[in-house]
């Protein structure tokens, strides 16, 4: 039986496979409806108040997204080599160098590449590296370069800062109105932000499912169904989706049905998933009973918006993610996690394109070992570059993990 | 001292080589009294630590490669090293550590720097990244003024606009003594001028003053026509060593253009405006310095900096350095050559694991600067 197959399928996931087809597809039709309805067209960072762009009726589509998935499609090698070709260090993020791969050249890209921009948006609430690639990928098209600089909070989110992130985003709000000829409108504004706080709640209770014994979903459901949230942040049909996802966990929970049956061994994950390798990786778990039963990185996207004026909402919001702040807070976050979940460990993913999650990995390890008293393991590869995946030693790594912790 | 050099005898030099060399390592015993507030970066407004009463030293890792475990093989030496050193007791007697922060890397050493030394004494400023962005000067403004009161609060001392005045003109001289050093720099070997700009970042800059000043005169004196060697800029990070700007003379090649971090970068940026508070004055210089791969001053900042750098000084050749595993670097390096090869100005992109070169880049050095 593949793993594919041994994994429990959750039924809403044709409904997320659907939502995500119509949204690419309208992505890559773009060239037909974007002009006359007036509506461009903007590649934007995971972290970018996109609530924004919705607000002017701007279409994003997501590179790190698209990153992902030319991992699973196994295209990220070649992508990565096209970059690497020209210039780019085989240790910069494998996202932007498939990215910048897939526009030197779009044949060997998924989809063809992804419909070019009119604008980009990036916020660097989650990494420097976004703002050269952004940076690179404006000189490639010439294309206008939106950038919010949430400056790195190593304490508190304090009040210049605040001040400092509300200016640039009314800064921005005139460059929109001029770029689009529409008017900000703060309702249409509220309306998206509600959209995404709808979702984000969803997502955050579904994500509590899963405290409990045995969890209903397993790492990669959690990476897999997060797709809507973070492409589709701020409208309808996510809210609608994750309604519907949220009922089946709970049908899962009230039934007792597990993710990986015969739970035994409860895991919290640490960084991006390993997409060229999902199913293989997690296979090394949940043949020995383990589950991932919740992760720090699709957490990123359960951040409520505060009521209140919803620009000061965004500018918190996204002020404050996770990655955005420092090792203590992001170890207080870890050791939560542990203890909500009733997790037997945790595994933490060095992942050697990002290096703001990933550098400071070891101290929060022996933190949150210190805290909470499980056991964490370290294990580096790279979110979607294959050639950064050495099996064998990761095999051996985690099966000695595993069995310290009493797995079968 | 390469070939063709004249050889430079003169006490004030000497005393700046030899602080250069010794980064640091001996400031407690030949500074005594003196509380040293540790920095790493080009960032870290040098003004607020010594209108505190401190003085800023340059925390530089030793050569070699250093694995410290709290770091993955895959973070650049700059920070293993320092990481390393301070984990072995290397920075001992330091008033305080301040991170200006830059890079992904430099975060994430500020953070295991407070979960592994302790918090007390280690301070963050964090720059704007859009330099020139809707309210990015306020903001920075009000960083700086945060800043100031933690490094009184660490030094025991109130500065106030006096203070900062005094350093900000200690700091306008040096920068305009380095700048006139910089001004000769092609008819000096490349290595001694590098030691110099260096010796300033790690001596008390008062006593760096003074004995540039002291040095100034016999380098001119000591200064030679570059006669027929190759006319190369350089940028890249810090360096904390000399061994690529010796190999560089010792090939041939004369840098007549440094744009690293420890080198002529750290010194560059505007003068002191009219009508400003020290504050905004130290703001402005910040925001203005050459421009930096970690920040943004528009889409050709940086790319225009250093075309006219080459062009200025006539630059044949241009070395791009980088620390493997530096980000920001690698990033810009692409772009940057780009532009410098369109400019008819030949680029060798050289990666290295630290600051030290060896054999193999001796190969590459001297085939491009034959190539020139
Ligand atoms: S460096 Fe990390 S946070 Fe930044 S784009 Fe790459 S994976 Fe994302
Ligand atoms: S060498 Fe590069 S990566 Fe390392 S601290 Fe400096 S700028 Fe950051």
């Amino acid at each position: 039986m593949t793993e594919k197959k041994r994994y429990k399928p959750l039924a809403s996931s044709k409904y997320m496979e659907k939502t995500m087809t119509r949204y690419y597809a309208l992505s890559q039709y773009h060239r037909f409806w974007g002009k006359p309805l007036r509506r461009p067209l903007a590649w934007v960072t995971s972290g970018a108040p996109v609530e924004l762009l919705r607000a002017f009726k701007i279409h994003p589509v997501y590179p790190e997204q698209y990153g992902a998935i030319c991992s699973t499609k196994k295209a990220t090698e070649k992508l990565c080599q096209v970059a690497e070709s020209a210039g780019y260090s085989q240790d910069l993020c494998s996202y932007a160098r498939s990215h910048i791969g897939s526009i030197l050249r779009p044949d060997l890209a998924p989809m063809g590449g992804l419909p070019r921009p009119d604008l980009l948006l990036c916020c660097n609430n989650i990494c420097g590296t976004v703002l050269k690639w952004y940076e690179v990928v404006a000189r490639l098209l010439n294309v206008p370069l939106l950038m919010l600089d949430t400056p790195y909070l190593p304490g508190e989110y304090e009040k210049h800062t605040k001040e400092y992130v509300l200016e640039q985003i009314h800064d921005m709000i005139n460059f929109l109105e001029k770029f689009t000829g529409r008017r900000f409108d703060p309702k249409t504004l509220e309306r998206h932000a509600g959209y995404s706080n709808e979702a984000v709640n969803l997502w955050k209770e579904i994500r509590e499912l899963c405290r409990t014994t045995p969890s209903p979903l397993n790492g990669p459901d959690l990476f897999i169904q997060m797709a809507p949230i973070v492409v589709l942040r701020g409208t309808s049909p996510v809210v609608d989706y994750y309604r519907r996802l949220k009922q089946e966990v709970a049908q899962r929970v009230k039934e007792g049905t597990a993710a990986v049956d015969g739970e035994n061994i409860r895991l919290v994950w640490d960084n991006i998933a390993i997409w060229s390798n999902l199913f293989s990786f997690t296979k090394m778990f949940t043949e020995r009973k383990a589950c991932f039963i919740t992760d720090t990185y699709t957490g990123g996207w359960s951040m409520v918006l505060d009521p209140g004026d919803p620009i000061e909402s965004l500018a918190s919001a996204y002020t404050k993610v996770f990655l955005n702040r420092s090792p203590d807070f992001r170890a207080r976050q870890l050791t939560e996690l542990v203890r909500d979940y009733s997790a037997d460990g945790f595994v933490m993913h060095s992942n050697r394109s990002c290096k703001p999650y990933s550098l400071v990995q070891e101290v929060i390890r022996r933190k949150v070992m210190k805290e909470t008293g499980v056991p964490g393991l370290m294990v580096e590869a790279d979110m979607a570059d294959p050639r950064a995946y050495a099996e064998e030693p990761i095999r051996n790594r985690v099966q000695a993990f595993l069995e310290t912790l009493g797995g079968i | 001292m390469a070939e063709g050099n004249k050889t430079i005898v003169n006490e004030a030099v000497d005393l700046l080589l030899e602080e250069s060399a010794l980064k640091g390592s001996r400031f407690a015993e030949r500074y005594p009294g003196r509380k040293a507030f540790g920095f790493f970066c080009s960032y870290w407004p040098e003004e607020l630590v010594l209108a505190a009463g401190m003085e800023p030293l340059r925390l530089l890792p030793s050569p070699g490669n250093a694995n410290p475990s709290e770091l993955p093989a895959y973070s650049c030496s700059l920070v293993r090293g320092c990481l390393s050193m301070a984990l072995q007791g290397g920075f001992k007697g330091l008033a305080g550590v301040g991170f200006a922060h830059t890079c992904d890397a430099m975060q994430c050493l500020g953070g295991i720097w407070e979960e592994t030394m302790g918090l007390a004494g280690t301070l963050t400023v964090v720059p704007p990244v859009m330099l020139s962005g809707a309210g990015a000067g306020k903001f920075f403004e009000n960083e700086l003024s945060i800043l100031l009161n933690k490094l009184g609060g660490i030094a025991g001392s109130s500065p106030g606009e006096e203070e900062l005045s005094g350093a900000l003109d200690l700091c306008e001289k040096i920068r305009r003594q380095v700048t006139e050093l910089d001004g000769i720099r092609a008819k000096l070997p490349s290595d001694l001028v590098a030691a110099v700009m260096r010796a300033g970042q790690v001596m008390p800059r008062k006593e760096y003053s003074r004995a540039l000043e002291a040095a100034l005169p016999a380098l001119k004196e000591g200064a030679s026509d570059p006669g027929g060697r190759q006319r190369v800029l350089v940028t890249g990070a810090v360096l904390e060593t000399d061994s690529l700007f010796r190999m560089i003379e010792d090939l041939g090649g004369r840098v007549v253009a440094d744009d690293t971090c420890t080198g002529y970068h750290h010194y560059t940026g505007p003068t002191r405006p009219a009508n400003k508070s020290p504050l905004e004055a130290i703001v402005s210089r910040y925001t203005g310095m050459a421009p930096c791969p970690c920040r943004n001053r528009g889409l050709d900042g940086r790319t225009d900096y250093l075309e006219d750098l080459a062009a200025g000084r006539k630059a044949g050749g241009a070395i791009l350095v980088i620390r493997k595993y530096c980000d920001p670097h690698a990033w810009d390096a692409v772009t940057v050559a780009e532009r410098l090869r369109g400019a008819g100005v030949k680029t060798l992109v050289l990666e290295l694991e630290a600051s030290e070169v060896a054999g193999q880049e001796r190969t590459r050095l001297q085939a491009f600067l034959e190539s020139l």
